[in-house]
Parts: structure tokens; sequence; C-alpha cells
């Protein structure tokens, strides 16, 4: 599932946790470095592959809101969550 | 759970957390279980009659976030799935939110079991601008779909007459090949060793090849030595694949519920957000968050610890009790007894109406109906999953995450209830420390009431050391078993539900039933345990526990002897305990009012909550935890009586 360097589209992948609130973002992948079950638990909440993604906020966490619904995440996910601007 | 399968045809209400499936099963039954607006408020299925089928069964299980199951509400729920005569699956969906729900339809269509498909909350989806071809998703999935508003009982009647229709749903899903044939092979062996009497074998070997617990334990009973067989299948299925196989399986669905939900779903476009997001976004920034959580605490503090606690307390203890119906009630029993103590155990020093009924109708109930009404509103507003957000840095201190504050806020109303409601937490470490956090440092709404009352009478001075030693005592004891108890953290990940405005029907039936429990186990409880304080008076063993106690509560309490009474009242319940502690505040000190509070706080936890640790954590820990908590409380009680006395 990990994708964390660029891919073909030559468009750089940041981490959720770099984008500042009010931006919409692609997601691209969820990497390796968040545990299993929690992957899981994202793609459960609908983070999926070319999702679009509103940052609502960075702190205390990232708060973004796919589809209709506010997910906060922890920074130490979010930094884990690759997006395509 | 009943766990067998004797009862003909039950329909199963299914789906992911707060999407009303609780509301829809109060409208289909006419049964109420508790609903509100966080995720997790179902940790156990509850069964009932289906009005609409007098011999059906209905049954309310705890939501899934996905399936294979990995929580312990998400086991219940597939257990209730494999042990049920299901007649029809009944799923509950968000409709501002189809794919979701449809990566679960995914899976169940999987099982073969006759579903309907209720796309709730269609209210909050139109607001937003999300349009739903019903039509077409009925057509698609071969099943018929109902939008409702279950809150409001919109599209309800017709949801009950389409379960006569209920089908198996059509799969919409073709996994990809390669692992397509390990699900077959799988299903062939399930359907040689165990097959299910209502669930397809394919829907099993898909839940067991994505690594559910619970259906592997199913299977391992009824497999018997060949379970080895399927084990070695799925091992052989995951050696295959590239990367993770319950992932790709997840994916998989996930994409193919896009699919669907793409071609029906239609967005007009929105042109600023709604009221209810832009004060939900409120009360997580940054800079606001703070100040509106400390506003909520002022205001529950003035309407638990002022109005309740104070003016009805004064009301029906002073006013009433004192004035009035307890001079009236020990005339009438003194005139009529056959024996001077028949008149003392009935309206004595520890007599069952003047201690008994007093304390629990006087001073303890009108405290936890204020508490339970300010806590209803809380838990209906949509604000408990945004306060996990906020407490989540300090939760991570104690190595757990934000949504440990759920159980924690929970316990402010009943630890017995939040003990249970650990369950919502992922890991058995989180599990454990809050458990332990609870039992030890967390006051119920009763005990709550009863230091508020007391220390806010004395001064905010006082109920602000009390608060920050409990804080303090909180964040220390859940550092150090943090430190201990073996396991990693695992980072908050929540999903924050609307805020709504609280319906006030709602958090009134919420209210009378927390306070229908309370009578029916406080009361027995507080008479027995008043009982229990006669017997010990008459037969003087209480006069002696009180000396034997007094090196202890007086020497390092700094408490006056009769103090001890109170602690012996608190191994029944604590709140007795403080309320003993609370009826000789007059001939307490302002220091000795605190010392004891915070002594009585950390003492043993109710009786209840005691079984309770006991279920959920086995007797060995419940009472490892217990014989740290008691002379843990005397210790902080009297280290406070020594700083206190200095510095005071």
């Amino acid at each position: 599932m990990s994708n964390d360097t660029p891919t073909s589209d030559h468009q750089a992948l940041v981490p959720l946790a770099f984008i500042s609130p009010g931006s919409e973002v692609r997601l691209a992948s969820l990497g390796d470095e968040i545990d299993p079950h929690q992957r899981e638990q994202l793609t459960a909440y609908g983070l999926a592959e070319n999702r679009p993604l509103t940052v609502l906020q960075q702190r205390p966490m990232t708060v973004i809101l796919a589809e209709e619904v506010e997910l906060a995440l922890e920074h130490s996910v979010a930094r884990h969550v690759w997006v395509r601007r | 759970m009943s766990g067998t399968l004797s009862i003909p045809g039950t329909y199963l209400l299914v789906g992911h957390p707060n999407v009303g499936k609780s509301v829809l099963f109060h409208r289909l039954t006419g049964a109420y279980v508790n609903v509100s607006n966080y995720p997790g408020t179902t940790v156990e299925v509850t069964r009932a009659s289906a009005r609409f089928d007098r011999d059906a069964a209905l049954l309310d299980t705890p939501g899934v976030l996905s399936l294979p199951s990995r929580s312990d509400d998400e086991r219940t729920t597939v257990r209730a799935l494999l042990n049920e005569p299901t007649r029809a699956l009944l799923q509950v969906g968000d409709a501002k939110n189809l794919r979701r729900t449809l990566t679960l339809t995914a899976l169940l269509a999987e099982l073969n079991v006759p579903l309907v498909l209720a796309l709730n909350m269609h209210d909050e989806a139109a607001a937003r601008g999300v349009t739903i071809d019903l039509k077409a998703l009925s057509e698609e999935l071969g099943v018929p779909v109902e939008a409702t508003v279950a809150t409001d009982g919109k599209g309800v009647g017709a949801l009950t007459r389409h379960l006569a229709d209920a089908r198996a749903p059509r799969r919409f899903l073709q996994y990809d090949k390669a692992i397509d044939v390990d699900i077959e092979q799988v299903a062939a062996a399930i359907t040689e060793h165990c097959p299910h009497p209502v669930l397809a074998a394919r829907g099993l070997a898909i839940l067991f090849l994505g690594g559910d617990d619970e259906v592997a334990a199913w299977m391992r009973d009824k497999a018997g030595q060949n379970f080895a067989h399927l084990v070695a299948l799925r091992q052989a299925a995951r050696n295959r694949v590239e990367g993770d196989l319950p992932t790709l399986l997840a994916r998989e669905r996930t994409e193919a519920a896009d699919v669907l939900a793409t071609s029906v779903v239609s967005r007009s476009v929105k042109s600023s957000p709604l009221l209810s997001q832009r004060v939900g976004q409120a009360v997580v920034h940054p800079v606001w968050g703070l100040p509106i959580l400390l506003a909520v605490l002022y205001l529950i503090y003035e309407f638990v610890g002022v109005f309740g606690a104070t003016t009805l307390v004064g009301l029906l203890e002073e006013d009433l009790f004192e004035g009035v119906l307890n001079p009236a009630v020990t005339q009438f029993i003194e005139a009529i007894a056959p024996a001077s103590w028949v008149s003392e155990l009935l309206v004595g020093q520890y007599g069952l109406w003047t201690m008994g009924m007093t304390y629990a109708l006087a001073l303890i109930l009108p405290i936890v109906t204020t508490f339970f009404l300010a806590f209803g509103v809380l838990e209906d507003s949509g604000y408990l999953p945004r306060l996990s957000v906020i407490a989540n840095r300090l939760f991570a201190a104690i190595g757990l995450n934000g949504r440990a504050v759920l159980p924690m806020v929970l316990g402010l109303g009943c630890v017995t209830m939040a003990t249970l409601t650990t369950r919502i937490l992922h890991s058995p470490r989180e599990r454990l420390i809050t458990t332990f956090l609870l039992a030890l440092a967390i006051p119920c709404s009763a005990q709550l009431g009863v230091v508020l009352g007391m220390l806010g009478s004395l001064s905010f001075k006082a109920v602000l050391i009390w608060a920050l030693a409990m804080v303090g005592v909180l964040m220390l004891t859940g550092f150090l078993a943090s430190r201990l108890i073996p396991g990693r953290r695992i980072p908050l990940v929540t999903e924050m539900p609307p805020m709504r405005l609280p319906i006030f029907g709602n958090v009134l039936k919420k209210t009378a039933g927390r306070l229908k429990w309370y009578l029916v186990e406080v009361i027995p409880l507080f008479l027995v345990g008043t009982f229990l304080m006669f017997s010990l008076d008459k037969l003087g063993v209480l006069p002696a526990i009180i000396r034997a106690g007094e090196p202890l509560v007086s020497g390092w309490l700094g408490l006056p002897p009769e103090a001890s009474a109170a602690f012996v009242m608190g191994f029944l319940r604590r709140d007795f305990g403080a309320t003993g502690l609370f009826a000789m505040s007059a001939s307490l000190s302002p220091i000795q009012a605190v010392v004891g509070m915070i002594t009585i706080t950390l003492f043993i936890p109710c009786f209840a909550s005691l079984m309770m640790m006991v279920k959920e954590q086995g007797l060995k820990t419940a009472a490892t935890m217990v014989a740290l908590i008691v002379p843990f409380a005397f210790l902080v009680g009297g280290l406070f009586n020594i700083a206190l006395r200095a510095l005071w």
C-alpha cells in the first residue's frame, strides 16, 4: 500500500499534516508506518486513493472533511497520509 | 447475547457507529435504549419484540466501523450474525456518506442474507446538497432502499413494509481473480467442515481471510481438527498476495462502493458551511476550543453544583425532609412502634428513613437528576467526540488517546456503565489503564454532586483544591500505569459527528431511564448500608471500628473519629460514604472537608462497578486494583492533610 515516493504523474506527494487549513487535496496513499488496523480504520472512514479531502485545521489535531464526514487525525498519523495538491 | 438459535426469526439492525440504529430500534420495537450523538453508545446487543411482527425479535447491535471485526463492540456484532437465526438484516447507513455505507453492504451481500437498506439522516444529507437516486440504488443492489429520518419517524412505516420484501443483495464486487480463487477454496472448505445454517460460506471465507477472530473462533469450534486445514488455506492465500490480504480485500470493497455511490449520488454546490459545521469547528478550534470548554464546565457547575446540590438539596433536605417529613414520620413511628429499637431502626441516627431514604431522596436524587439532564444535553449535542480532540494531548501523557475521554466523562455519570464503555477502546492496554483510572479518580454523578455541594458551600478554593488533586492523581497514576503496563499507545483517529441541537424529549427519556436505574439500584443499597450501620452500632462494633480507625482517620487524615463510619459506608458505595461526610459537614473544618472528600473520592469504587471490573478485567486484575486503590486513597488524603495544614 505504501507509495512514499512521488509517482509517475510527476506531482509531488506531501504529508497531510503539512497542508494549510482551507486547502483541498486528493489522497495518494496511506504510508506503511501507520498501524495496519488503523489503516483499515482510515479506509473504512472513506480515505481511499484519489478521494478529495478538505483540510479544516491542523491544530490541536489535523481535522479533515472527507465527503460529509469530519475526521480528526493525530499528527503522527497525518504525517504518513500522503496527498496530492 | 443469547448465543442460541431458540427464537425463530430475528431481524438484525446493523450499520456504522452513530447512524441512528438505536433510534430506529426504538421506533420499531417501542423499547428504549440509550441514544446519543457519539459513536459507541451501544456496546452490547439489545433484543425486543418487533412491533411489525410480534413473533420476531429485533436486535440492536453495536456499530461496526468496518468488518472483519477488530474491536470488542464489532466482535459483539459478528457474534450476533453468527449465532442468531437471522431472518433479515436491516442495514442502517448515513445518507450523507453513501460510500461508507456501501462498503459494508459489499461485505454483507457476500453473506447472502435478506437485507433492507435504510439511508438515515436523510434531512442532514439534503441540507448538505446530497441527493441519492434511491430507485437506481435499489435496482443495483436488488434490495429495498428507504430514506429515513429516524428521529422524527420519517420513512419508518415504509421501511417496515419493505422488510417483507427483503432479499439477499446482488453482489456488486468481483474481487481480484487470484484472491477470488482463494476465497472460493476457503468457502468450499467451510461448506465441507463447518457450514453455517444462515450465512453463506463465501461471506464467512472473506471474513476469515480478512482476519476476523470471532469468525475464526466459531469455525474452530465447529470444524474441530479440520480447522487446521482452513488455517493452512488462509496462510497460503496470505503468502500468495503482495501486501496485506485484509487491506487488499478492504480496498477492493471500498473501490466498488465508490463506483456504485458515484453513479447514484449527485451533489449541489454549497454556498457556505452550515451553522452546525461552524459550531463544530469552533469547539475544537486551537484558540476558541479551551474557552468554550471552560464555559461548558462552568455552566455544568452552576446547574449541578449550585442549582442541584445547593438550591434543590436545600429545598428538599432542609425544608421538606428536616422541616416537615422527618419530624412527622418520627412522631408517627414513635407512637406506633412496639419497641424502642424498632423506632431507632426506622427513624434513629442510623434509621432506614432518617438516614437511608433521606440520603437517597433528599441529598442525592436532586444532584443526579440535574447531572443526568446536563449530561444528556452534552451527549446529544455531539460535543463529547470533540472533547476527545481537545483532550488528546493531555491523555497522551498517560499513554492513552483522546478516545478515552468518553468513558472518563461517562464515569462522571456512572462508573459502572463507563467501565462497560471501555470496550470502545482499541487495545487491552488502553482498557486496563482507563478502567483503573475510572475506579480510582473519577467520581460518579452522585458523589460529584455531594462533593460540589459540600465544598462549593465552603469556597471556590476548596472545590479547586479537590479538582486539582483529582486531576493530579489521574495524571500521575496514569503516567505510572502507562510506563508499567507493556504495550504502545495508539494515536487518535476519530470521526466527529455533526453538532446537533439536542431533542428535549430524548434528553428527558434518557434522564428518566437513568433515574429509574438510580432508584432501583441505589435505594436498596442505601437501605442495606443503613441497616448495616445500625446493626454495627447496636452490636457495639461501630464504636470499636471508630476507635480502631482513629490512628488512621484522626491521626493521619486529621478527621474527627466519627468519620470512620463514613469510610465503612464508603465500602458499600463511595457516594454513600461521601454523603456520610456531607451529613457531618457542620462539624468539619474546611481542611477536614477537603481532605475527607479527596480520600473518599479516591476510595474503593462502588459494589456494582466492582462487579463490572471483575466482568471486564477478571477477578485477579480487579482484586489487584482494589488492593492498590484503598491504601493509596489514605496515603493521598494524609499527604493533603499535612500539606494543607502547612499552607492553608
